[in-house]
């Protein structure tokens, strides 16, 4: 009986996995048409007419000169960190969770950096220029600056954007292999490329097993770092508010808080409309929530270090930042913030919280927003409050930036919603993994 | 020898200790706030020499305004004791500049001259160097400036005119720097001669407030006021190393 | 480096020949003003292409008359610099002087000579020739000379030849109304020289060699008389010398730009400065500063100006008077002044022969550091003589209004800008048969004209100046065109001779253009001054290259102070427009640094310069102490309304520390309905609700003298600020020093700047 139920998993998990990718449904196409018209309306039509007209445009000014652009980029940056990361850490671990919903994850990942990529083109003056901010070389012996920490975000970006790539892609190798064989027409010519020729050998699957720890392993480190160095961009500034020893790792753990909420957020929508229901299940809804209520208890803790800095400081200008975020100009945004990272994540040391599936969704959701807020606040209330008084000026975003904000959005779900038909949302082989392996408590056999 | 030697030897070069003492000219300007009225006819003559955009009362409002010198005014005390301080705030050409370590193309580097300058073409525009910058003194096109005919006619041939998307700033008139040096030069002389060359707000200046000079000639003006007793950096906790150098404001009954 | 004085100054000019521009040469290239994408195709022989050349001119933006030099390339004027051989400015300039250029180059400028085809103020012109609007013009005047109607010249205050020009041509026309009329024309001050010292002129205020200055309401640094000639004065005494450093001191009822460089700044009631003026000479003589043989008469006549009494009238302590007294007795020399505020009270001139008693009781007339009397101008008469009062305005309107003014020339002035409503001034110029204005700009008092001849800018001129207020020893200057005619303009000196030969003044006016009037004018210096040149046309062509002439001659005889003076030294309480119940602030009206008296609005720069107290760019507002804003209720950027016995206007807030709580504050210069896309709608003219009140024997305009209400309209236009913040929290931006010797103060940490002496 048991032997049956488990062949019939079996089978369901290529058929329900393939299923998503072939059948679809006039929802999906509704969905994907709203959000690819968001994308062109709000994201790239503002662009384009700031291209046009330049970055005035946007809000900002003189002693603001970073928007919104930047926070987005930070705040997608730090969105592209739970996925792969936190896959590379279960998977060094063998946590079982982690199969159902790495594979969204780490394309999370994959997208996020791919749009904070998109928001440096749209946050910089000269965006027909950024190819000589990559070391490249030229006839005229042109090397960008290396001493720039903008120079080691492009490089950590791109070598965490290439990692990330490379790993997913190598996950899904014997996925695509295994809906390769089970598609026709264009789809099956598109498999046979994406498979590289997979065939399921003993030995090819050593050496993915081998390749795939090796990567985990090497990814770690790098998503750790690509964070701290985004922090670099303004730690390393001397900006009062900025010039910060604890950035690195609050923006670490800033990161990977939002990405975990984000996954959280993701998940909720897969399980929901893919039909994962059996794979996505209130496990890792508890998981996610220990996690997320760990990571908000951090994160608060480095917010009160920063305040404490601030007043030790005792100089003039740190305490007049630490007064403006509190009760400046700003302030209504930073209780906000305060709210959502940090009070109402709270509600997670209840397990009945933890295993709703709703209250969690809109946890997660309120959890970005905070966190998109303290990004946008690191920005905004440290520049328009830097050492002369003289020069101190508020910004306030402009609507192209909203749009900008509301389209990269848009973006980011267009690609997702792209990539859902292209790549097996949920590993096949790594779930039949699971399943493969008996279980003392047939626990989800019966969600 | 191979490329990480060079690398590094060149590496070695830049990270040498008095690197900067090296060059012909350390150019500075002292401030004399004692001096300084505030009347505004540095910014003018910047704007004028500079070929400075008009930037109308809209973008003002935004706070994108460009003068690439500015007066900042400092309020005291309450009436009838109040007392109202200015100071012209323009790029202190740092000699540890942070908008130089910042700017990832390396469009702003120290010259020959110890002048922070600023490549325009080189430029993207990610505007961190305005962000590093403590004093506030870069300013980023936001757009194409436009003159209203003919205006345009007045706009000085020895300086670009800068294009959206661009961060520009004081260049302590560097234009006139160089016809300066050619001038030596042409004159068989191998340095420029103390008060040969002005920047457009020195030379302006009704108060003579503003002074400009070499300071590695000991007897330069700028050398001898930076040993007077009231001179002193602007945000000097900061170590920047500044080319301005402020002179005190004397206050009668200031204790 | 250029802190020429008046030896150095006359040794490089005695060297002639210094400099690199020949401005004559000029000439033959201005004959064909065809305009050309690139400029030369084909260039003259003396324009090397990528090579500036400099012109010394004259600056025409305001009455100082500072000496510039005018850089151009290939042909198209690039900067404007101080000429450093002019004694006035020393190579330096003002911001105002530095947007000269704008006017040459304003897109606003007037093309080519117009009719106006529309109702008067209508701005609907059509374009005509010089030769239809000139033979217009020439008939007209011709029809009024012979009819022997009033024929009216107002003009804008000239100097040198043109106003001889001007007195020449209105001698021919039989008609005795040559006006001149500059807003800001101090004619207070004149009347209180006249009344104190007998002489109808402007002395030479030497605030370089002054230790000590006492400025009754004159913004010095800003606006009053020769700034930029004061602040070099004002530098020098502050850090010039190895003397004491000179202190300042400014009374005043808001804080000027002038306040904010003293050493000490005292509000006094608005009017009663003349009364602390007197409260202080009283206690000069009681410190036995002044010995003259008169004391016991000037004792009594100033008994009753006790401090106590004058603290009491004035608002400043008692104790306070008699320290500045002491201070002003002490100071080797002190110096007092007045202007400004000052000027345009009521009790303007009394107030003001009381400033001036007080240099007198210190004995500082005639010595270095105090007041320096001018030798006549070398050429024409003595200037300023037709300066226009506000009385005489008024009746130039009164004549209009009687149908008496047949025809009214206008040029280059703005009357109907600058003077209040109240004076019905634009009412009455529409019973004026005909009027003719010379412009370069649009301006509200041009588009009431007829007929429009627009003249060449200042850089496109000749000319010639004689700095007023002078420097002690006789100056004179040429203003050369520095570029070719942008557009189908002429200089008013070439429309004025060119009429005059149309109506047959050939006889006294017999050149063909303004240069050959000036070079005939300047033959006369030449064979008076008896240079080194050998001949005259080395003479004129060592003067173009320097731009300016001077002489070392100095007045010998000494000023007699009146001792009439003695009996009726009092000041009379001012007066007041509008009761104290109704309308209980005065209104305190001031030019600003960029403005002037409304001629920078049109300039884009100048609109763009922050005004330096507030930093406000592109408009109008309203100052009042915090104590009065909160008092009313009012934000920062909340719109008032503002109302005389005489008119309202709106402008928003602006909380200004350094004000009297009882006065409101407001800049001259915006508020034009015409001039222009930079100036036109765009803030409110505070000139346009004063009240018509004069100062008493002066009859100029009281501009202070206006009491107003103020009301909240509830909206908010916060006006457009360039600064932040204005306090400095702790971090030492503008650091200060109590002691000024280079002994004390702790000495700056400059170590860290490398410094590496090379010789070479």
């Amino acid at each position: 009986m048991q032997t049956e139920v488990r062949q019939a998993r079996f089978a369901d998990v290529n058929d329900d996995v393939v299923r998503s990718l072939v059948v679809t449904g006039r929802n999906y196409y509704i969905a994907l048409g709203i959000a690819g018209f968001v994308t062109l309306t709000c994201f790239f039509f503002p662009w384009f007419y700031q291209l046009y007209y330049g970055i005035g445009a946007a809000g900002m000014n003189s002693p603001t000169v970073w928007g919104t652009y930047l926070a987005s980029f930070i705040f997608w940056i730090g969105l592209s960190h739970s996925g792969t990361l936190l896959s590379c850490v279960l998977h060094l671990t063998n946590s079982e969770w982690r199969k159902a919903m790495y594979r969204s994850a780490e394309a999370m990942t994959f997208f996020s950096l791919f749009v904070a990529i998109t928001m440096v083109m749209v946050h910089i003056g000269r965006p027909w220029f950024i190819h000589w901010a990559a070391p490249y070389p030229n006839q005229m012996g042109l090397w960008p600056n290396f001493r720039s920490p903008l120079m080691f975000d492009v490089m950590a970006i791109m070598t965490y954007l290439t990692g990330s790539g490379i790993f997913i892609y190598m996950g899904a190798i014997p996925d695509f292999a295994a809906v390769r064989d089970r598609t026709t027409g264009w789809r099956h010519h598109l498999y046979v490329l994406l498979s590289l020729g997979w065939r399921g050998t003993d030995k090819e699957w050593h050496r993915l097993g081998w390749a795939y720890t090796f990567l985990a392993v090497l990814i770690i480190p790098l998503a750790v770092s690509v964070h701290s160095i985004v922090s670099w961009d303004f730690a390393l500034s001397i900006v009062p508010g900025l010039h910060q020893t604890i950035f690195a790792p609050y923006f670490v753990v800033g990161a990977i808080y939002s990405g975990t909420a984000g996954i959280v957020t993701v998940m909720f929508v897969l399980r929901k409309y893919m039909n994962f229901e059996h794979y996505i299940t209130k496990l890792h809804f508890d998981n996610l929530g220990k996690l997320l209520l760990l990571l908000s208890l951090l994160w608060t803790y480095i917010n009160m270090l920063e305040l404490f800095t601030g007043w030790f400081s005792g100089t003039s200008t740190e305490y007049e930042q630490l007064k403006y975020k509190l009760t400046g100009f700003y302030a209504p945004l930073y209780w906000e913030m305060i709210l959502f990272c940090a009070v109402a994540p709270l509600l997670l040391i209840s397990r009945k919280f933890r295993t709703s599936f709703v209250p969690m969704l809109i946890l997660s959701i309120a959890i970005n927003i905070g966190m998109y807020t303290e990004r946008f606040l690191i920005v905004a209330t440290t520049l328009s409050r830097q050492y002369l008084p003289g020069s101190w000026r508020v910004y306030v975003p402009s609507l192209v930036e909203i749009s900008i904000l509301v389209g990269s959005l848009a973006l980011f779900v267009t690609l997702f919603l792209l990539f859902v038909k292209i790549f097996p949302s949920i590993s096949i082989y790594e779930i039949k993994e699971t399943m493969g392996v008996p279980k003392k408590h047939g626990e989800h056999h019966d969600t | 020898m191979n490329f990480i030697d060079r690398f590094m030897a060149s590496w070695r070069k830049y990270r040498k200790p008095g690197y900067y003492e090296e060059f012909d000219y350390a150019w500075t300007m002292t401030v004399d706030l004692d001096r300084c009225t505030g009347c505004g006819a540095c910014v003018t003559a910047c704007q004028a020499e500079n070929n400075i955009p008009i930037v109308g009362e809209k973008e003002l409002g935004r706070g994108r305004e460009m003068q690439w010198i500015r007066i900042e005014r400092y309020w005291e005390g309450e009436y009838p004791n109040a007392k109202l301080s200015f100071i012209p705030m323009l790029c202190q050409q740092c000699d540890a500049a942070p908008c130089e370590t910042v700017c990832p193309v390396s469009a702003t580097y120290h010259n020959q001259d110890g002048l922070n300058a600023q490549i325009y073409n080189r430029c993207i525009g990610t505007r961190s160097c305005a962000v590093y910058c403590p004093y506030e003194v870069r300013y980023f096109n936001y757009y194409d400036h436009h003159w209203d005919a003919p205006l345009e006619q007045q706009l000085n041939p020895d300086v670009t005119v800068r294009e959206k998307g661009v961060m520009e700033k004081c260049t302590f008139c560097v234009q006139r720097i160089r016809q300066a040096k050619d001038h030596a030069k042409d004159d068989g002389r191998r340095r420029v001669k103390d008060g040969e060359v002005q920047p457009a707000c020195v030379q302006t200046c009704p108060s003579e407030a503003l002074t400009f000079g070499d300071r590695k000639d000991a007897n330069s003006v700028v050398a001898k006021k930076m040993n007077d007793p009231r001179a002193y950096h602007v945000l000097e906790e900061t170590n920047t190393l500044p080319s301005v150098v402020y002179l005190k404001k004397v206050r009668a009954n200031a204790d | 480096m250029s802190n020429v004085d008046r030896r150095q100054f006359l040794k490089l000019v005695g060297a002639g020949g210094v400099g690199a521009g020949a401005g004559f040469m000029l000439a033959e290239s201005i004959k064909h003003p065809v305009e050309y994408l690139i400029p030369y195709p084909i260039p003259p022989e003396e324009f090397s292409p990528g090579i500036a050349t400099w012109y010394n001119s004259v600056c025409g933006m305001c009455p100082a008359g500072c000496g510039i030099s005018v850089r151009t390339r290939e042909g198209r004027a690039k900067k404007i610099e101080g000429n450093p051989l002019h004694p006035v400015n020393q190579g330096r300039l003002c911001a105002l002087g530095q947007a000269g250029l704008q006017t040459l180059y304003n897109p606003d400028r007037l093309t080519g000579p117009m009719l106006q085809s529309g109702e008067r103020g209508s701005e609907e012109f059509i374009q005509t020739t010089w030769e239809e609007s000139l033979a217009t013009v020439a008939h007209r005047l011709a029809a009024a000379r012979d009819g022997g109607k009033n024929i009216y010249l107002l003009s804008e205050g000239v100097r040198g030849h043109l106003a001889m020009l001007l007195e020449r041509f209105m001698d021919g026309l039989g008609s005795e109304h040559l006006m001149h009329y500059d807003f800001a024309h101090p004619h207070a001050l004149y009347a209180a020289n006249q009344r104190l010292f007998g002489e109808h002129t402007l002395p030479y205020y030497d605030i370089r060699n002054t230790r000590y200055l006492l400025s009754f309401g004159a913004d010095y640094l800003s606006n009053w008389l020769s700034p930029v000639h004061h602040s070099l004065g004002f530098g020098h005494s502050r850090q010039g010398t190895d003397l004491d450093r000179g202190r300042f001191v400014q009374i005043e009822a808001k804080m000027s730009l002038s306040g904010a460089a003293a050493d000490e700044w005292i509000p006094a009631r608005p009017g009663s400065e003349g009364i602390l003026a007197l409260g202080l000479a009283h206690q000069i003589l009681a410190g036995g500063a002044y010995t003259g043989s008169d004391f016991d008469d000037w004792n009594a006549a100033l008994a009753g100006y006790s401090a106590e009494s004058v603290a009491e009238r004035t608002g400043v302590a008692a104790k306070t008077i008699v320290r500045l007294a002491s201070e002003f007795m002490k100071a080797e020399p002190g110096l007092a002044i007045g202007g400004g505020a000052v000027d345009n009270h009521s009790n303007a001139v009394d107030t003001l022969v009381a400033v001036n008693l007080l240099n007198y009781l210190v004995g500082n007339i005639g010595k270095p550091g105090g007041i320096v009397f001018n030798s006549d101008p070398v050429v024409g008469g003595p200037a300023n003589n037709r300066q226009a009062n506000f009385i005489a305005m008024q009746q130039l309107a009164e004549q209009a209004r009687h149908g008496a003014i047949d025809v009214l020339i206008v040029n280059n002035t703005n009357p109907v800008f600058t003077l209040p409503h109240a004076s019905g001034f634009r009412e009455a110029l529409a019973s004026i048969p005909m009027i003719v204005s010379l412009s370069s700009f649009m301006d509200e008092t041009t588009t009431m004209a007829d007929v429009v001849l627009p003249s060449h800018s200042y850089l496109e001129s000749w000319g010639d100046d004689m700095p007023q207020p002078g420097l002690g020893f006789p100056v004179a200057a040429i203003s050369q065109p520095v570029v070719s005619p942008l557009y189908n303009t002429r200089a008013t000196g070439d429309i004025i001779l060119d009429l005059a030969g149309k109506l047959g003044m050939k006889d006294s006016m017999p050149w063909d253009s303004m240069e050959a009037c000036l070079k005939d004018g300047w033959r006369q210096i030449y064979e008076r001054s008896s240079p080194d040149a050998s001949d005259f046309d080395t003479f004129w062509r060592d003067v173009l290259v320097s731009g300016v002439w001077g002489e070392d001659i100095h007045r010998q005889d000494t000023v007699v102070v009146d001792k009439s003076v003695i009996d009726n030294i009092d000041v009379a309480e001012p007066e007041f427009s509008g009761d104290s119940e109704q309308y209980p602030f005065f209104l305190h009206p001031y030019m600003s640094t960029a403005m002037y008296d409304g001629r920078g609005a049109n300039l884009p720069w100048m609109q763009e310069l922050p005004d330096p107290m507030t930093s406000i760019v592109y408009g109008s507002w309203v100052e009042m102490n915090p104590a009065t804003a909160q008092q009313l209720g009012l934000r920062d950027g909340d719109l008032v309304s503002i109302s005389s016995e005489y008119g309202s206007l709106e402008a928003p807030v602006v909380i200004f520390p350094a004000i009297m709580p009882e006065v409101i504050a407001m800049p001259i210069g915006q508020g034009h309905s015409a001039f222009g896309r930079y100036a036109r709608d765009r803030g409110t003219n505070p000139l346009q609700i004063l009240a018509p009140l004069t100062a008493t024997t002066s009859g100029s305009l009281a501009t202070h003298a206006t009491r107003v209400s103020l009301a909240a309209t509830g909206r908010r236009a916060a006006p457009v600020q360039t600064g932040g913040d204005t306090r400095q929290l702790g971090r030492n931006i503008v650091q200060f020093t109590g002691d000024d010797s280079s002994a004390g103060g702790h000495s700056a940490n400059l170590n860290s700047i490398p410094i590496v002496v090379k010789t070479t």
